[in-house]
């Protein structure tokens, strides 16, 4: 579900105020829930749906997630997330996730970057090339 | 076996362990050929996105929060979720002389099952149009191979001229005779040796075409043995629309190399109507604002730059370009009609009538022009066909007022007799291109009134025994006119004494 373009326009607004410091805040969150409940706008369910996947976009931006095969360290996550947290110029947190597809190494996704360090990714450039 | 494994080697050392950054997203929906996706923050216009499955697809709708992607290849197996990639690459196809004798699809990839194209070189699809200051005034000739184009209507090395007309009345072939007249010329030039001699490669895109038509034009290059100076590149009706909008522009790819490199292309874009209807599919399919007849604001864009790609370039080759448009009903005031009118450097018009009449090829003289091509024309052509387009003129409009009375003086009776034997004189099979020398030997047979004692019904007949005379025992007189270029007082002694001969010979039968 979509939505027009009038609901779009309004799931942009409530994104916008979910902000504070460029950051998405739960307590501006929890306001502009308690709008859509408490005004009930048209389309409600597809605004709610554009709303949200908003915010979960702006959310992964300072989310790291690390995939890995082998075991992974704390100090090794920590490590990760200060050098996202420096190149992206906001905080990023890190969390790891198991993932035995990947071989040996690691993949990290945040937002829509991807950082491939990874056999299986290696394997598959290799695969393309030859 | 060992090759092999040392590729994989090379390849595997090139590898290095450093994390690689990718630009991700994910697919929202797709259909028809199109795909929204989430994501891919970083992805340039006209990129080309990569696909889970190896389908590869090109951005072209940069939305805040979506991205519409045009999918190159198998959409079945895509489904909502899957992750895509950016490549930082635009898309690109290959180039260079490996493709010649070659049938590719519109990423240039080979469909003819010879195997594998060894192209050492790839050139973006998209490119932008060579500026003025590299650009030279289309001056040297490309024969067609057609009496009534070149005669009246020449084309020029770097010009774009439209062929325009309705359905079925010989457009593909003006457009095939061209490719076929290109190949003879090319190799008797480069037999004879001649180093400024400079051969003209071709270009032929089959945008929406039944693949049935295809295969019977790439039978009939073969046959011609065109085919070895040629590429073809086919997005056929049975391709996806995506394919469709993009192979016009492989093409011009393609054709670039060649121009780039100091060759002389040309290139037929068979046709640009259904190229613009594969476009406005694609274009209502990603939600863009619809025009005239539906179609999107930028049409004109879309085949204006395409076009503006053929040049002549100074200090390099040339890229000459024939568009192709097929109208409803003879409506040039159409939309894409006039569009690709106002690109062009002059049209060449085929009319219903004729071609029901006979006349073929169908030009029709009052509505075709070449705006830049009467420079590039031959010298010899103009002394024996200068005053052919304005006689032809006249007698279209004798002929109209004839029909309605028998008393004409003299000099309107003789205008009505030269004039229908002018369109006789015109009328050439397909497939059946004439040398340039053999066209300036017949129209001076003409211009000094040698078929004006054969009765009308007979021209086409007298014509063609000419031209056997002229090819089976005048050779030398032939080659000393292409060498010439133009009409010395040795060439017409040599061309009045072979007439005569013929025509005491033609007398006789």
């Amino acid at each position: 579900m979509r939505g027009d373009k009038k609901t779009k326009l309004l799931a942009k607004q409530l994104f916008k105020l979910s902000l504070r410091d460029g950051q998405v805040s739960s307590e501006q969150v929890a306001g502009v829930l308690g709008y859509i409940e408490q005004a009930a706008p048209r389309h409600a369910l597809a605004l709610l749906k554009l709303y949200q996947q908003a915010i979960v976009i702006e959310l992964a931006k300072s989310h790291a997630r690390v995939e890995h095969a082998g075991p992974i360290s704390a100090a090794t996550l920590q490590l990760i997330a200060s050098a996202m947290t420096k190149k992206y110029a906001r905080p990023v947190t890190a969390t790891a996730q198991s993932n035995p597809r990947l071989l040996a190494g690691l993949r990290v996704r945040i937002g829509s970057d991807l950082y491939e360090s990874s056999v299986a990714g290696q394997l598959t450039t290799l695969s393309h090339a030859v | 076996m060992s090759t092999v494994v040392e590729q994989i080697e090379q390849q595997i050392a090139k590898l290095s362990s450093k994390a690689v950054k990718k630009n991700t997203g994910t697919i929202r929906a797709v259909a028809d050929g199109v795909a929204k996706l989430d994501g891919l923050s970083d992805v340039m216009y006209n990129e080309m996105v990569q696909f889970p499955g190896g389908a590869i697809g090109i951005a072209l709708n940069l939305e805040a929060d979506e991205v519409g992607c045009v999918v190159l290849g198998d959409v079945s197996q895509l489904k909502e979720g899957d992750e895509v990639q950016t490549t930082g690459k635009l898309l690109s196809v290959p180039v260079g002389r490996a493709l010649l004798g070659r049938v590719v699809d519109a990423l240039g990839r080979p469909v003819d099952g010879k195997g594998p194209i060894d192209a050492k070189e790839f050139y973006p699809v998209e490119k932008i149009a060579p500026g003025i200051m590299v650009r030279k005034s289309v001056n040297q000739p490309l024969f067609t191979g057609i009496m009534a184009i070149d005669s009246m209507i020449p084309i020029g090395r770097g010009q774009r001229e439209l062929i325009i007309g309705d359905r079925g009345t010989g457009k593909t072939t003006i457009c095939i005779d061209t490719i076929i007249n290109q190949g003879r010329i090319n190799k008797v030039g480069l037999a004879s040796g001649d180093k400024s001699f400079r051969p003209v490669y071709s270009i032929y895109v089959a945008i929406g075409q039944k693949q049935s038509n295809v295969v019977r034009t790439i039978a009939a290059l073969e046959a011609a043995g065109a085919l070895e100076y040629t590429v073809i590149v086919a997005a056929t009706a049975g391709d996806n629309p995506a394919n469709q909008y993009l192979a016009p522009f492989s093409g011009a790819s393609i054709g670039e190399w060649f121009m780039e490199n100091g060759m002389d292309a040309l290139i037929v874009y068979d046709d640009l109507s259904k190229h613009a209807v594969a476009y406005r599919q694609i274009s209502l399919i990603l939600k863009r604002p619809s025009g005239r007849e539906a179609y999107p604001g930028d049409v004109f864009y879309l085949h204006s730059r395409l076009l503006e790609r053929a040049a002549r370039l100074d200090g390099k080759g040339s890229l000459t370009a024939l568009p192709v448009i097929e109208t409803q009903a003879g409506d040039v005031s159409a939309y894409i009609p006039t569009n690709v009118i106002s690109i062009t450097d002059g049209q060449i018009f085929l009319e219903t009538d004729l071609f029901n009449q006979g006349i073929r090829p169908a030009v029709s003289v009052g509505l075709s022009v070449s705006r830049v091509g009467s420079s590039a024309q031959i010298k010899v052509t103009k002394q024996v066909g200068g005053k052919l387009k304005g006689e032809l003129a006249q007698f279209r409009e004798l002929a109209a007022f004839a029909q309605f009375g028998s008393d004409l003086d003299a000099k309107t009776k003789a205008q009505l007799e030269r004039g229908s034997r002018i369109v006789e004189l015109f009328k050439q099979p397909q497939l059946n291109p004439l040398s340039i020398e053999l066209q300036a030997a017949v129209l001076w047979a003409l211009q000094k009134t040698y078929f004006d004692s054969i009765d009308v019904k007979n021209v086409v007949s007298a014509a063609n025994s000419l031209k056997d005379y002229l090819t089976s025992r005048k050779d030398a007189l032939l080659t000393k006119i292409r060498n010439e270029a133009k009409l010395s007082d040795e060439i017409e002694a040599g061309l009045k004494t072979a007439a005569d001969e013929w025509k005491s010979t033609f007398a006789a039968q």
